[in-house]
């Protein structure tokens, strides 16, 4: 028997596995329903997930939206302080793509804070970051990180798909896509945003899309204010006892219409067959869960389409208390509202990186927490206080938090922006930094990962990784394996070609910072 | 590896072909093609950067390569000559190594990849059911279903297809007495002829050229081009023959200039307070120029420190994803970077393409893109579209000079000296060492003759639709497919976007062939072929029929499961030549609801409207920080076709269900069904206020007693009764929903004052809250919500 609300997903994801297209009508899914029944025969057509013993069960992304200067917060760059004020060596930028300082005068930017040495890896972490030193024995620092868009927009979608090219699925998507989610009444990709910085640089939905793949796996955004998903609170005037009512009424009349249209519905390639008796004709039984009202009531329907449309009501009712509860700090104790700051309902980094722990907790596959307002073109050490406050804190709260009750082990966190910032001067009100995509600076953390490590380094000046060089796709490539899959043989049929997360350029896994 | 042994394996073969019994013949395209394509092009292919060994399979095998030791390759196990080679991560399944083996045995012959083939008129074919076609697309339908000895499925009841038949051609439900006609033909003429046709038909359009009222990137700031989106519906309305409608979107602007003896006038950013007063007189210079806003509906970026040579380069790439995904049935955009891997495109073809659209104004936009919304996107045009200017027709000249101040900007194309274009090498913008190319169509598919003349967009566009010098019948078979999918729900080629090597060959080759005869010789007449189609026997089909059953006598169980499984096919589930029911499109998700429950305003055209929206949606938009505000009048209740497009934040419950962000030609929409689907037609206030209006309506007109009302309801929103049972679950919610509300006054208040509409009635709140419950589960039935 199956679980209903794990039932639209389940039936809509194994069907997927096996499809070129993305159709799934009710013709469309039945017939594909057929066609899984015979690729089960045909090997290597897919490979059952995972594809070996995973590390983590989940991923908890905090991305630092705007572009953190890595010069300012994990890349200590002695020679570049030194040469402050110069002329940048054109040796350096000759011909590299740039942002904001197209066709002006080049100048170093020494660093413009001091950085010290902690734990007892000694990892060199600067001032703007104190609490990120007294984890600095549990992160993973990737200095030699690169990337190739350099305007916010596309690099965000770099960052999240692989490519810059529209209509991809971000990462959350392919890993809801190949995993599903743990929980049966929450999805299993969520984004959350706070803000707080400089100008914070708009963020598209896009960045969460589910591309071509169906759009069950795509993020779903969670609210500070208003409906925390969009509308998941009952119509004014309604209680939930009501909407219960109403559900069981459409779902008594889906069934009815169902039945007296199909009394037997032909066995043809259009039937669906479910479970383990994929050749009779049955109707899809599945198991309602503990609905009161309805003893032993499972989804009885002969259209799949049918089926898997009342078990999305039921997820959709369940939606409606889960959400909410899951969003209700209330019984959160004062100390641990405290160790991450937060205030409920506020909307801040804190309170979102409570949430996050939350959220893993009930089984969320993919969380990622976007702060907005890493912009530093000007004015830079104001704007690092502001923004690095918000988060420094509340970072090492959920670490320490997932630590405390055993969940880091099971889980990844990754730090990171979409690029990091040019060791030349802007000057936007303030010495500043312009984008730059030759070099930045990420963080890794939890299962498998080796903690109190430094790896990749840049050259003198920050400009260019140069040692142990990672790029966004390799970034990718890591996060997979520890979920337990070959980013090489995760692929999906589109336009023709098996597309991956990692595209069609060698990815490798960073073996070296896992332990 | 030694001749002697080549010789040697290639004679083994020829024995165990000359052994083998007589098979069912291959089909090149059908069986073979498409296991080649997918498992050996890569390497053997047109994308000679990585071609291997010079073997060639995406071409006639040269003499010298002998197909046995071909066969060879694939079967042995010895890893360094296994075929594909591990590493490529390719396999061949028994059956495509089985396939391949007969189609050597049958002498390994090639044919070119049909979707380059020219269509074949074919003649209808005969049928041994004579009584069962009802026009000839009937009989290419029947022939192929009694090969297969295969029965078609019998015709879908009355009610079921006249809901279909609206729904396809209206993206309406049927009115009542709609639902009571007889007359097949007159209700195909009756809808084909409404204004919802062309509004249908456009929610279509719109999707492949990525229609969209904001930017994109970045700031997503709106742009001006609701006026091309005006101009697309009426073309539907006004059925303007497809080869016009082509040319007039790549290329208004040059026929415009060809037509008008003055200069084209092009409005700048600070000119535009001076309204033109010819305006209205140029009538169709003026509709030329809104359709050349075709070449603006891209993705554009405002963002500060954007690269012009880069974003130029990205722009030039969209245009040509675009028009291959739309007209060509293509994906010539893989040829960006290298030649394509599976289809003759080249990467020259791509940057040639590009050509064409070089001589677009782009510079403006570039230079003037600001953190305001509308944002600027020059050329822009003050102007009315046909029907306002008809509208202004009928005023005094006071009215009509305050009307055209009042009027819409649109985007427009408008040409310039052509930039220089160069094949970027793998696509890199830095890099300026590739050849420069002028504006050429794909060299496989022929060249234009122009002399010395640099070929413009608008060759392009007669190219396109010229059945005789150019590819006419190719792009009349793209779209043909594409009717075909409105009509039943799946292409007849179901790879929609892709004709190509990677595509699916369509289940009947000769049907599609000649369809797309058919709509070149009818002068690409789109309401022809819907009627066509509308009209035949198979879209009458049930959808819940015995289409693929096999047939009664038992004899051909294994033959409907070879066809079911044909080894090369691997995935084809059966012959797609019957009916489908799918879920509404989300446009029509809400045009049904609105309809329903009497609250659709149906006018057509005008600017973009904004239907109620959850509050702070829009709070991640920057450049500039925005709110938004739903419309507060009879805009709110317009159809989806014209609601505010927001590509990165589209409008959620679009979103839920699955409507594109419009970023990139769409020409299928995925048809999920997820829980946020779900909470939308719940929860909505949209829905909740049309819940509560045809709640109004039931108690007006449904009659005094319960059933009756009920009777009414349940009629409205599925066109048919409700049985005794239907009856007693709807009464057993209503009495709930009553004892609730006589308890709970306050709470029926609520209810009933959802959004902006007034209760239309004199019941008391907690009568009209209780018929709003009924009313809501009515508007969330699968049956209401699904096409059958």
């Amino acid at each position: 028997m199956l679980d209903p609300t794990k039932f639209a997903n389940q039936i809509q994801r194994r069907t997927f596995l096996n499809s070129a297209g993305v159709s799934l009508g009710s013709a469309a899914l039945s017939a594909m329903m057929a066609r899984d029944a015979r690729a089960a025969t045909a090997p290597n057509e897919q490979r059952p997930l995972p594809h070996h013993q995973a590390r983590v069960k989940r991923i908890i992304y905090l991305y630092m939206s705007g572009g953190p200067s890595h010069l300012e917060t994990f890349d200590e760059k002695p020679v570049l302080a030194k040469m402050h004020g110069q002329a940048m060596p054109e040796s350096f930028t000759k011909g590299q793509p740039i942002a904001q300082l197209q066709g002006q005068k080049l100048t170093c930017q020494g660093p413009m804070i001091g950085f010290r040495k902690h734990g007892e890896s000694g990892q060199v972490i600067s001032d703007f970051l104190p609490w990120h030193g007294k984890m600095a024995d549990d992160l993973c620092i990737l200095r030699s990180m690169v990337t190739e868009q350099i305007n916010h927009d596309p690099a965000h979608t770099f960052m999240n798909t692989g490519t810059a090219i529209n209509g991809r699925p971000s990462m959350g998507s392919w890993i809801n896509y190949g995993l599903g989610s743990e929980a049966d009444d929450l999805p299993g990709f969520v984004v959350l945003t706070s803000e707080g910085g400089r100008n914070p640089q708009p963020i598209s939905s896009r960045q969460w899309s589910a591309g071509f793949l169906p759009s069950q796996f795509q993020g779903v955004q969670f609210e500070s204010a208003g409906d925390p998903v969009h509308y998941v609170g009952n119509p004014a005037g309604v209680s939930m006892a009501q909407q219960r009512r109403l559900v069981d009424a459409i779902r008594k009349l889906d069934e009815h219409r169902d039945s007296s249209r199909h009394p037997v519905y032909p066995g043809g390639s259009r039937a669906l067959q479910l479970g383990a008796s994929l050749t009779s004709d049955q109707p899809v039984a599945a198991e309602r869960g503990n609905h009161r009202d309805k003893p032993g009531g499972g989804i009885s329907a002969h259209d799949p389409e049918v089926a898997a449309r009342i078990a999305a009501y039921e997820l959709a009712f369940k939606m409606q208390s889960s959400v909410p509860e899951l969003m209700d700090l209330s019984g959160e104790t004062q100390a641990t509202l405290d160790m991450y700051g937060a205030k409920p309902g506020d909307g801040s980094f804190a309170s979102n990186c409570l949430l996050a722990r939350r959220m893993a907790e009930r089984g969320v596959r993919f969380i990622q927490l976007y702060h907005r307002g890493w912009d530093h073109h000007g004015d830079l050490v104001n704007f690092m206080k502001i923004s690095c406050g918000l988060t420094d804190h509340p970072a090492w709260a959920l670490l320490t938090d997932l630590k405390q009750r055993g969940m880091l082990d099971e889980t990844l966190v990754i730090w990171g922006g979409e690029f990091g910032r040019t060791p030349m001067f802007q000057g936007k009100g303030g010495p500043g930094r312009d984008h730059h995509i030759k070099a930045f600076s990420m963080w890794l953390a939890g299962g498998g990962v080796r903690g109190g490590l430094t790896y990749g380094a840049t050259d003198e000046l920050g400009y260019n990784s140069v040692e142990n060089v990672v790029h966004v796709r390799d970034l990718h490539a890591t996060m997979l394996h520890l979920l337990g899959i070959d980013h090489e043989r995760f692929s999906v049929k589109h336009q023709g070609l098996d597309a991956r997360l990692t595209g069609v350029e060698k990815a490798r896994v960073l073996h070296d910072v896992l332990g | 590896m030694p001749i002697s042994r080549l010789i040697f394996w290639s004679l083994i073969m020829w024995l165990m072909v000359a052994k083998s019994p007589a098979a069912e013949p291959i089909d090149f395209n059908r069986d073979v093609r498409p296991i080649l394509s997918d498992k050996c092009f890569f390497c053997h292919g047109p994308d000679d950067k990585h071609r291997e060994a010079d073997l060639r399979l995406d071409q006639p095998l040269r003499a010298e390569t002998k197909p046995g030791e071909l066969l060879r390759r694939i079967t042995t196990t010895e890893s360094d000559e296994q075929m594909p080679p591990k590493k490529s991560g390719k396999n061949l399944s028994a059956t495509e190594v089985a396939m391949l083996r007969r189609w050597v045995e049958q002498g390994a012959k090639w044919q070119t990849h049909w979707a380059y083939v020219a269509p074949i008129k074919h003649e209808p074919p005969r049928v041994a059911d004579e009584t069962w076609p009802a026009n000839w697309i009937d009989r290419f339908v029947l022939a192929r279903l009694e090969r297969e000895q295969l029965k078609p499925a019998p015709d879908a009841d009355r009610i079921t297809l006249i809901r279909r038949l609206t729904f396809d051609l209206r993206g309406l439900p049927p009115t009542l007495d709609e639902v009571a006609a007889n007359d097949h033909e007159q209700l195909v003429d009756q809808f084909l002829a409404s204004n919802a046709f062309g509004e249908r038909m456009a929610v279509w359009w719109l999707d492949l050229v990525r229609y969209a009222d904001t930017v994109g990137y970045h700031g997503d700031q709106e742009h001006h081009i609701s006026p091309y989106r005006d101009w697309v519906i009426d073309a539907f309305i006004d059925n303007m023959p497809f080869d016009r409608f082509t040319q007039a979107q790549l290329a208004g602007d040059l026929l415009a200039a060809d037509t008008s003896t003055t200069r084209q006038r092009v409005v700048e950013p600070k000119a535009e307070s001076k309204t033109d007063p010819s305006l209205a007189r140029r009538a169709n210079e003026t509709d030329l120029l809104i359709a050349s806003g075709y070449n603006r509906l891209l993705q554009t970026s405002h963002e500060g420190g954007v690269q012009a040579k880069e974003y130029l380069a990205m722009y030039a790439a969209d245009r040509v994803r675009n028009l291959s995904g739309v007209w060509l049935g293509g994906t010539v955009g893989c040829a960006q970077c290298h030649n394509h891997k599976f289809d003759p495109y080249t990467a020259k073809d791509f940057y040639s393409l590009a050509a064409f659209f070089a001589d677009l104004d782009e510079a403006a936009h570039l230079k003037k893109g600001s953190d305001q919304t509308p944002t600027v996107r020059a050329p822009e045009m003050r102007l009315l579209t046909k029907r306002e200017r008809a509208q202004a027709e009928k005023m005094t000249a006071a009215e009509r000079t305050a009307f055209e101040k009042s009027a819409r900007l649109s985007m427009i194309s408008s040409a310039i000296e052509p930039r220089e274009m160069r094949i970027l090498p793998r696509g890199n913008w830095l890099d300026d060492s590739g050849p420069i190319v002028t504006p050429a169509v794909p060299e496989f598919l022929g060249r234009l003759e122009t002399g010395d003349r640099r070929a413009t967009r608008l060759d392009l566009a007669r190219w396109l639709t010229d059945s005789n010098s150019g590819v006419g019948l190719l792009t009349a078979r793209v779209m043909v497919n594409r009717f075909w999918m409105l009509m039943l729900g799946e292409g007849l080629c179901r790879s929609l976007e892709d004709f190509g090597a990677q595509g699916q060959s369509p289940d009947h080759p000769e049907l599609l062939d000649r369809l797309a005869h058919e709509f070149v010789d009818s002068g690409w007449n789109v309401k022809h072929v819907m009627k066509l189609i509308a009209m035949s026997r198979a879209y009458r089909q049930s959808s819940v029929g015995q289409a693929f059953q096999p047939d009664p006598n038992g004899q051909t169980a294994s033959n409907a499961q070879s066809v079911l499984a044909r080894p090369g096919q691997a995935g084809k589930p059966d012959l797609h030549l019957g009916q489908s029911r799918f879920r509404l499109p989300a446009e029509f998700i809400r045009d049904n609801a609105l309809a329903i429950s009497g609250l659709l305003v149906n006018e057509v055209g005008g600017p973009s409207v904004r239907p109620y929206q959850p509050a702070g949606y829009y709070k991640y938009l920057n450049f500039p920080k925005r709110e938004y505000a739903a419309d507060k009048d009879s805009k709110q209740w317009r159809r989806g076709v014209y609601v505010h497009w927001q590509r990165q934040y589209l409008h959620p419950m679009f979103k839920a269900f699955d409507a594109p962000r419009r970023e990139e030609c769409t020409a299928a929409r995925p048809r999920s069904n997820t829980p946020l689907a779900a909470l939308a037609l719940l929860n909505d206030p949209t829905f909740v206020e049309a819940a509560k209006a045809f709640a109004a309506r039931i108690l007006k007109e449904g009659g005094n007693t319960d059933e009756s009302r009920i009777t009414f309801a349940f009629r409205h929103a599925t066109s048919r009764p409700p049985d005794d049972s239907e009856q007693s679950v709807l009464l057993s919610l209503l009495a709930d929903s009553r004892t609730d509300y006589l308890r709970d006054e306050p709470s029926a208040q609520k209810l009933v004052t959802t959004g902006l509409t007034p209760p239309a009635s004199s019941a008391p709140a907690r009568e009209l809250a209780a018929w709003t419950t009924v009313a809501r589960a009515l508007l969330n039935l699968h049956e209401t919500t699904t096409r059958n």
